[in-house]
Formats: C-alpha cells, structure tokens, sequence
C-alpha cells in the first residue's frame, strides 16, 4: 500500500467526529427550535383572526395588524431559510 | 416581540381609538334632532395595562351643555310655554371632531405604513 493513501485514510479517520450528529442535550442550546415555534405561532394567530375577521367576528384593525405581523415574520423567515440554502450550495460547490 | 411588532399594535390601537371616536360623533349628527339628546364625547388614556402601550378609550360623557330651547307648540313633548328640549349637539363642533379624528387616523395609518416600510427595507438588506 502507498504511504499516501495510509496517510489519507487516517486523516479520514480522524476527520470523522465532525459528521457525528450532536446528542439531545448539546442541541438543547440551540435557539432554532425557539424561534421556528415563536414563528408558527404568529402564523397560527394571523390565520385565526383572519378567519374571524372572515366570519364577522374580529376588526378589521386586528386583521390589518396580524397580517402585517404574519408578514413580517414570514418574510424574515423565507430570507434566513435563502441564505442557510445559499450556504449549503456554497458548501456543496467547494472543490474536495 | 420585537419593537416593529409593539409599533404594528401600537398603531392599531390608535386606529381603533380614531375609529370609536368617529363613531360617537356620527352618534351624535345622527341624534341632532333627537329632543333630549345630550352629545356624547369619549375620552383617551394611555393604555397601562398592555406591554407595549397604545391609547385606549375612557369613559363616554355627556355634555352637560343646556339643552337647546325649541319653540314648537304643535310638538307632542311642547311644554305650558310651547318650548321643548332639542338636543345639545352644534353641528360646527361635530364636523370639526370628525375631521379631527380623521387627520389622526390618518397619522396612524402613516406610522403603521412607516413601520412597514422600515421592516420591508430591514429584510431587503439580508436579501442582497
């Protein structure tokens, strides 16, 4: 065997611990899952007086205002959601 | 919630309180010549209870202007001297409260739109 393809595949070897997924408790910082039921939230209530609105039942003004805070909130979503799939490409296209 | 979110219901609730108020004035042209009808007006507090703040509406009060005199013997509610109560609402003043409550709904709208257009402009900057 060639004394480079050794030295490669113990590199691999060593490498390896990065790609292991992180166990329960080290993810547990992560303020994503935070955000993404903070986000689905304000979804649920846009929806809700929406349909309330629909039915009669709520003012315009809170129709208005949910609206443009369920826009908000989506807008700020489909941008992170762009630049973390932009990031991914970016890494996808890297020469290995 | 962020401050844009506190600005959208802020703003809200200075429509729904331009809203209500425009609703009392077109109660009382509505009553004008309504026999006893005293004018109603409603007062704005800031609202203490909410984290954000906003307006809200106190209490409504009549006028305790007199009522006007008016003399009409045929009239069923006409007294010994022929004079019955109208209404104390003066339509000047009700015109003029309605077009004041329009201006700030107005103004709100524009903090609302402004409000907008700031977050708009926030999230087009991520998007370059």
């Amino acid at each position: 065997m060639d004394i480079r393809n050794l030295n490669a595949s113990q590199k691999y070897a060593a490498a390896k611990p990065a790609t292991v997924p992180l166990s329960r408790s080290q993810a547990d910082d992560s303020p994503l899952p935070e955000i993404a039921k903070d986000f689905a939230g304000t979804l649920r209530e846009g929806e809700q007086i929406a349909m309330q609105a629909m039915t009669g039942d709520a003012d315009p003004h809170a129709l208005v205002q949910a609206l443009a805070q369920t826009e908000l909130a989506v807008e700020a979503a489909v941008t992170v959601r762009n630049k973390v799939v932009e990031a991914y490409q970016e890494i996808l296209r890297m020469p290995v | 919630m962020s401050d844009f979110s506190s600005a959208f219901s802020v703003s809200t609730s200075g429509l729904r309180a331009h809203a209500a108020r425009l609703r009392h004035v077109s109660e009382n042209i509505a009553n004008t010549d309504t026999p006893g009808y005293r004018r109603k007006s409603v007062a704005f507090e800031a609202n203490s209870q909410s984290e954000h703040g906003g307006v809200q509406l106190g209490q409504v009060r009549l006028d305790q202007k007199d009522l006007k005199r008016v003399f009409d013997p045929s009239h069923p509610m006409a007294d010994d001297t022929g004079h019955f109560s109208g209404s104390n609402v003066d339509l000047v003043i009700e015109i003029a409260d309605a077009r004041e409550a329009q201006r700030s709904y107005e103004a709100n709208l524009k903090m609302f739109d402004q409000t907008r257009q700031m977050s708009t402009a926030l999230m087009d900057l991520l998007r370059r």
